[in-house]
């Protein structure tokens, strides 16, 4: 009896000492760069972030880096949490509508745009290269009701490695993409109708029906799912915010373009954005509105809308508006912490903090010079990409 | 009193009638002088006069009668040229339904009046490059035109027909298949085979006709020389004697074999665009062919075949250098890589970035580009030289612009720090000696 107990005793150790050391080694890391951008806590100039375990375990000036740590030494380099795209349709088709769109049916809530992800799809290496680590995946822009967003890290095949928010809200399309001549909805009038249809059918939903679009609309119309309406003339976003008054959703704008014509409304009720990447405009008036809206208060995250623009140029358009009157401080915020707020992901992404997801970026040069160029991009501590040696 | 009146009105106009003209001098004083071409000269001087650089350098002569702009500590710059533009150009009249139409000029198309070419301007863009869109194999010859704000569409022209614009293998409507190209290809070349055809023609007319010329003129000296001799008398005798030389009937005249004949005759560089690697060696196999001038134009896979481009000296116009530029990325840019043009000057391919942007005011991020560019490991001074001499000198107009040398047109930018720096902001544009745009300070 003793020795069996003993046996189990030296069993388990030995697998937990075996546990222990399988975790700790490869994903144990030191990194001393010339300029960390916590993000949070303001910049720390030749500091070192200590990961452990795929986690941040320490930040600071000069933090006691355990012996047994690897250190990579960075000298003039900046480190900068991995940017999350808030809205983008990556790891699908090129062509792109044949895999977003569903255009029989003008509702379709139960979509998941997960089942068409590819996580190895060839954009998402080129993500990977510009130092996108996290992404919100969107469903298409035409259909009224257009389903299931879902967070993805871009790391991994196995799902459980990727995979943050199966379901991370619907997506409304109230663009003008969304009339149909050949089905509902044909009018901005009829399509709105036909969306306050459906939000009345969940109210009314009970608990014997059997209809997965109706139970997800519950949960919609209960507040328990946030919803990313797409929006962006000021007739299309005041009619988003009526529908969000009405029913008292748990809301984001997507695209905004004119969100700066009625930006005091869209603060007041504390609606975040997701502003259309800034390379879809041109107009010196048009690239100047997402820093009037963020001036009036407004949370703002940026999107890459991707393959409609390039992936990579999720960085590209937080310059854009930066070179354009918006606060360079916010620019980066509005591609890391901000966006991981808006999208309910900061307690584990968007900032380099000690306890966070150790999501690097390292770049050559100040995060917003376009001519900087990203070196090494690191997740859950694991280095996924490595750029030639300059 | 009215004498006076006179006097000074005429005064009036006369000093805005030499304004007109640009004969004040003016010096740019203590700037970071980018040459392009040459060293960077620092606290360096630039004369102007007549709208042409004078002079520059450290120890520039300034006389008595210029006006001074200082640059101190300010980047100066040759104005940047977007070689695939659109500003300018009706968005209707880019693109012709017939697929080989270059004798089409895209001058005809031109749209002066439009506003929205001085937030162009104040991004220190000077000229642009525009040519027809991409739906007919060949589309028609392109200009090279000057943001010098006239109304007069001539008077914006730098360089008229600069190229004729064709395309192998584009899509429509997101559709491509290879025997489409391979049509592109083919009918491209029988064009051109067409065009020899009519060249030998009208040589062979040519000959004729100075034959007939010749035989004629020996005919009509005899017939005088005949006269004088025989007075006349024998009437009969002369009819019998000899056959009227039958002048040769000359060939119709066709617009497209004229024009494309300029092509074979080198006159004028033929322009493809070409994005995947199979219509890229079509382009270059019908240059080898044909024995004329090539443009590869857009090149989108060409970093995977840098080094046979290279090879054959062929200049490119690399853009976009990302697809968030254009409207809807098709087929074509499935491969499109951002270190494209990176690679392609690194195997030592002569090459010009543009924007190729959504719309005409797009051609105000070439400098974003060239930054993007920079990004994805081009080297800072080659994509400097891509957004200004480079594209000077593949459209012929190196001459005039591109660089800030003596001689050259006054076309020159001020800036607050490096080109390619995010906040670098542009202070003010000079085209041929005239300030055309000055930011405000009062911000």
């Amino acid at each position: 009896m003793k020795q069996k107990t003993l046996l189990i005793m030296m069993l388990s150790l030995s697998f937990l000492c075996h546990g222990l050391w399988a975790a700790g080694s490869p994903k144990s890391l030191a990194i001393r760069a010339g300029k960390i951008w916590t993000v949070t806590n303001g910049v720390i100039t030749d500091g070192v972030i200590i990961i452990k375990n795929g986690k941040i375990d320490a930040v600071g000036k000069d933090p006691r880096i355990p012996r047994t740590v690897k250190t990579l030494e960075m000298p003039g380099k900046h480190v900068i949490p991995g940017l999350i795209d808030a809205h983008c349709h990556l790891g699908l088709s090129m062509d792109i509508f044949g895999e977003i769109e569903e255009t029989v049916s003008a509702i379709t809530p139960d979509m998941q745009i997960l089942d068409a992800f590819n996580p190895l799809a060839e954009d998402v290496k080129k993500a990977l290269r510009s130092g996108v680590t996290t992404v919100l995946l969107a469903p298409g822009y035409k259909n009224p009701i257009a389903g299931q967003t879902a967070i993805v890290k871009l790391y991994g095949v196995k799902t459980d490695d990727w995979l943050l928010k199966r379901n991370a809200g619907i997506k409304f399309s109230l663009g003008n993409e969304a009339l149909m001549s050949d089905r509902r909805p044909t009018s901005r009038s009829g399509l709105m109708a036909l969306i306050r249809e459906e939000l009345n059918k969940g109210k009314d939903y009970g608990e014997n029906k059997l209809d997965p679009c109706g139970e997800i609309l519950k949960r919609v119309v209960e507040g328990k799912l946030p919803v990313y309406l797409y929006c962006n003339t000021v007739d299309e976003i005041v009619a988003a915010i009526r529908i969000i008054d009405e029913y008292e959703l748990n809301a984001m704008l997507v695209g905004t373009r004119e969100g700066d014509e009625v930006a005091n409304m869209i603060a007041e009720r504390n609606i975040p954005v997701i502003y259309m990447p800034c390379l879809f405009l041109s107009k010196d008036k048009d690239l100047k509105r997402v820093g009037k809206i963020a001036g009036a208060g407004v949370k703002v995250a940026f999107a890459s809308f991707a393959p409609r623009t390039n992936l990579s140029d999720l960085r590209t358009s937080a310059i854009i508006a930066a070179k354009y009157g918006f606060s360079p401080e916010l620019a980066l915020k509005s591609l890391t912490i901000n966006t991981a707020e808006i999208l309910g992901i900061a307690q584990r992404l968007g900032s380099i903090e000690k306890g966070k997801d150790a999501d690097l970026v390292i770049l050559n040069g100040d995060p917003l010079e376009l001519t900087s160029r990203v070196g090494m991009v690191i997740i859950n501590g694991n280095i996924v990409y490595q750029g030639e040696e300059k | 009193m009215i004498k006076r009146i006179v006097i000074i009105s005429s005064l009036l106009f006369l000093c805005a009638f030499t304004n007109a003209l640009g004969a004040e001098n003016i010096a740019i004083q203590g700037g970071n002088i980018l040459t392009i071409s040459g060293d960077v000269i620092e606290h360096g001087t630039i004369l102007i006069k007549d709208g042409k650089i004078e002079a520059l350098g450290r120890d520039v002569v300034i006389p008595s009668d210029t006006r001074t702009i200082d640059a101190k500590d300010k980047f100066v710059m040759p104005g940047r040229i977007d070689a695939q533009s659109r500003l300018y150009v009706i968005e209707s009249e880019l693109n012709e339904s017939r697929a080989i139409t270059p004798d089409l000029n895209i001058l005809d198309a031109l749209d002066p009046f439009i506003k929205e070419y001085q937030e162009v301007l104040a991004q220190g863009v000077t000229t642009i490059y525009v040519t027809p869109g991409s739906h007919s194999l060949l589309g028609g010859r392109g200009a090279v035109l000057k943001l010098n704000g006239s109304k007069t569409a001539n008077k914006i022209v730098l360089k008229a027909d600069v190229a004729i614009k064709g395309v192998i293998g584009i899509s429509s409507n997101n559709q491509s298949s290879s025997l489409r190209r391979l049509e592109h290809y083919s009918s491209i070349r029988e064009a051109l085979i067409a065009t020899q055809g009519y060249m030998q023609k009208k040589r062979k007319y040519e000959q004729e006709l100075s034959e007939y010329k010749k035989k004629k003129a020996e005919q009509d000296k005899q017939k005088k020389d005949d006269e004088q001799e025989k007075g006349k008398k024998d009437d009969e005798q002369e009819k019998g004697k000899k056959e009227k030389p039958k002048r040769p009937a000359k060939p119709k005249r066709n617009p497209t074999y004229e024009i494309l004949a300029k092509v074979l005759r080198k006159e004028i560089p033929l322009q493809i665009e070409a994005h995947r690697v199979d219509d890229i060696l079509n382009a270059l196999r019908l240059a080898d062919e044909f024995d004329f001038t090539l443009i590869l134009d857009k090149c989108t896979e060409g970093y995977m075949i840098a080094d046979e481009i290279a090879r054959r000296k062929v200049p490119v116009i690399v853009g976009p250098v990302s697809t968030s530029f254009v409207d809807m990325p098709k087929l074509e840019y499935r491969n499109h890589d951002m270190r494209n043009a990176a690679i392609l000057s690194k195997e030592g391919v002569k090459l010009a970035l543009g924007v190729s942007g959504r719309d005409g005011i797009s051609s105000k991020f070439i400098a974003l580009a060239a930054a993007m560019a920079v990004a994805n490991d081009m080297d800072k001074d080659v994509a400097l030289r891509a957004i200004t001499l480079t594209p000077a000198e593949i459209l012929g107009v190196a001459d005039r612009i591109g660089s800030l040398e003596v001689g050259k047109d006054a076309d020159i930018v001020i800036l607050s720090g490096h080109p390619l720096d995010t906040f670098t902001q542009v202070e003010m544009v000079l085209i041929e000696g005239k300030t055309v745009y000055e930011r405000k300070t009062t911000q």
